[in-house]
């Protein structure tokens, strides 16, 4: 299938925390022809922190209205916005009901349900294809990889798209461009405690802690994730946890778009690589 | 301890049952593969959903709400994917601690984790300006937490002065990485902040 044009969610993290995987999925989607138009005026997905659904619902079906309105299938590279988007385009196919109580609390919250909401790894793999990718492999990435799927990726059933227990869809990509996979499987899924980050750091550093040793322990030259929280959690706590549980990690964590860009053969600067937070310095003398 | 059949809410389950999310509780049958999967528990042993299922089940409203492990739940869905009778176990706890909430709001409980205030400022900042302003967030979270506001910056800085030195030197923050001078300290507000307004008001109304 051909994608032109798709309609880009980025999540509030994009302009800070996870400007990095801002910007190489904006520079691998140009680099395959395929042009991220911005949702205009886009609000907040309600994260994990709104628990009520009909709150949920409400915030991600002006989202989906919006999107509608240009026509294109929605993409975001936050497995949180994926969720939510994806949750709210579901209970509002199947729920008239619920689309009329939206559309009294407001005309803007009226989504028909025609276009489908997608997470960055998704189309990449799934709708672009390998195939496809691998015809603009430019650079042999020669790196260990510790593939981290976190949590949203394989589940809830209701919105996943890879397998709960072993996923593989970053794996494909990483042997795609001639990496190599170390021995993860038993930590793939384990949630890096993002959520309790601020509210319970002493719990979350320890969840944390089990992904960046694991990877080391498997021989990974970096871990490549697609969720800015796990991204904030694994590199830019990565000192925090360090001083706080008196470790030595320097593990570097990259976004799978950061990964791909560099087989794509996209200058290291324009895909963020100087913003990651443990360095990556490294990571690149292994591209050629 | 004792369970006395007397102190029960038998209605419980069904206050549980009426949620949007709660409503396959009774099909759990006490398997506790929500528990052996559990990242949680796994560090905190206390922790247990299967139990804050069978406990709400029994009607054990008052011990289920008040227990501060509520609140240590990372949302990582592996009991949700996991259970074999689809109680669909997150967003059960989640109707559980949106419950608790509420009852806090009365005064009938009190919540020993910082979790609601936070939840609580994330959407402040939400409801605000359409977007999430960290640190709109952290000014409001941090001295509710602390119970003052010179206590509270002091929390903050605690916890930010190494974390924002990063963000600032890797350009995240502040000047160095474009966006302007002060990016990531203040706002960004979307446009239409009137449908926001509909929308958090029509929540509130539904709470009440």
């Amino acid at each position: 299938m051909t994608i032109n044009k798709l309609t880009y969610y980025p999540g509030c993290p994009s302009a800070t925390m996870a400007m990095e995987q801002d910007i190489s999925t904006k520079a691998v989607f140009e680099k395959l022809g395929i042009e991220l138009e911005e949702l205009e005026d886009w609000n907040c997905c309600g994260a994990l922190e709104a628990e009520d659904p009909k709150l949920v619902i409400a915030l991600n079906a002006r989202n989906l209205a919006l999107a509608e309105k240009k026509g294109q299938d929605i993409v975001t590279p936050c497995s949180i916005c994926y969720y939510n988007l994806a949750r709210t385009d579901k209970a509002l196919r199947e729920d008239e009901k619920l689309r009329a109580e939206l559309r009294e609390i407001d005309s803007s919250l009226e989504y028909k349900g025609t276009v489908k909401a997608k997470h960055v790894l998704d189309v990449l793999v799934n709708e672009i294809g390998l195939a496809e990718l691998s015809r603009k492999i430019l650079k042999k990435v020669n790196l260990k990889v510790a593939p981290y799927y976190g949590c949203y990726l394989g589940r809830p059933p209701e919105t996943a798209f890879d397998d709960p227990d072993e996923p593989v869809l970053m794996d494909r990509l990483i042997e795609l461009i001639g990496a190599e996979n170390v021995p993860f499987r038993h930590l793939k899924t384990k949630c890096c405690g993002g959520p309790l980050m601020i509210t319970r750091p002493d719990i979350a550093f320890e969840m944390a802690r089990k992904i960046l040793e694991g990877a080391k322990k498997a021989g990974a030259d970096c871990i490549v994730l697609a969720c800015p929280l796990c991204g904030m959690m694994l590199d830019a706590k990565q000192p925090d946890i360090e001083k706080a549980l008196k470790i030595k990690l320097e593990m570097p964590v990259i976004y799978i778009t950061q990964l791909l860009g560099l087989a794509l053969g996209i200058e290291p600067k324009k895909l963020g690589l100087n913003k990651n937070i443990v360095g990556t310095k490294r990571i690149l003398e292994k591209v050629r | 301890m004792p369970i006395k059949a007397w102190e029960l809410d038998p209605n419980f389950k069904y206050e549980i049952m009426k949620e949007p999310g709660g409503e396959h509780l009774t099909a759990c049958y006490q398997c506790s593969t929500c528990t052996l999967g559990c990242p949680i528990t796994e560090l905190i042993p206390s922790y247990n959903p299967r139990k804050f299922i069978q406990m709400s089940l029994l009607g054990m409203r008052k011990e289920v709400l008040s227990n501060p492990d509520l609140w240590i739940c990372a949302l990582c869905q592996t009991c949700t994917a996991r259970c074999p009778q689809n109680v669909v176990v997150g967003d059960v706890l989640s109707v559980i601690r949106r419950i608790a909430e509420k009852e806090a709001e009365a005064g009938n409980i009190t919540i020993e984790s910082s979790r609601p205030l936070f939840e609580k400022a994330f959407l402040h900042t939400l409801e605000k300006y359409g977007r999430l302003y960290d640190m709109g967030l952290a000014l409001e979270y941090y001295p509710n937490r602390e119970g003052s506001r010179i206590k509270g910056m002091r929390a903050m800085m605690k916890d930010y002065k190494d974390f924002g030195m990063r963000m600032f030197k890797r350009g995240k923050m502040g000047p160095l990485g474009g966006g302007g001078v002060f990016k990531g300290m203040f706002p960004e507000k979307i446009k239409d902040k009137e449908v926001l307004k509909k929308i958090f008001e029509q929540m509130g109304e539904k709470e009440k």
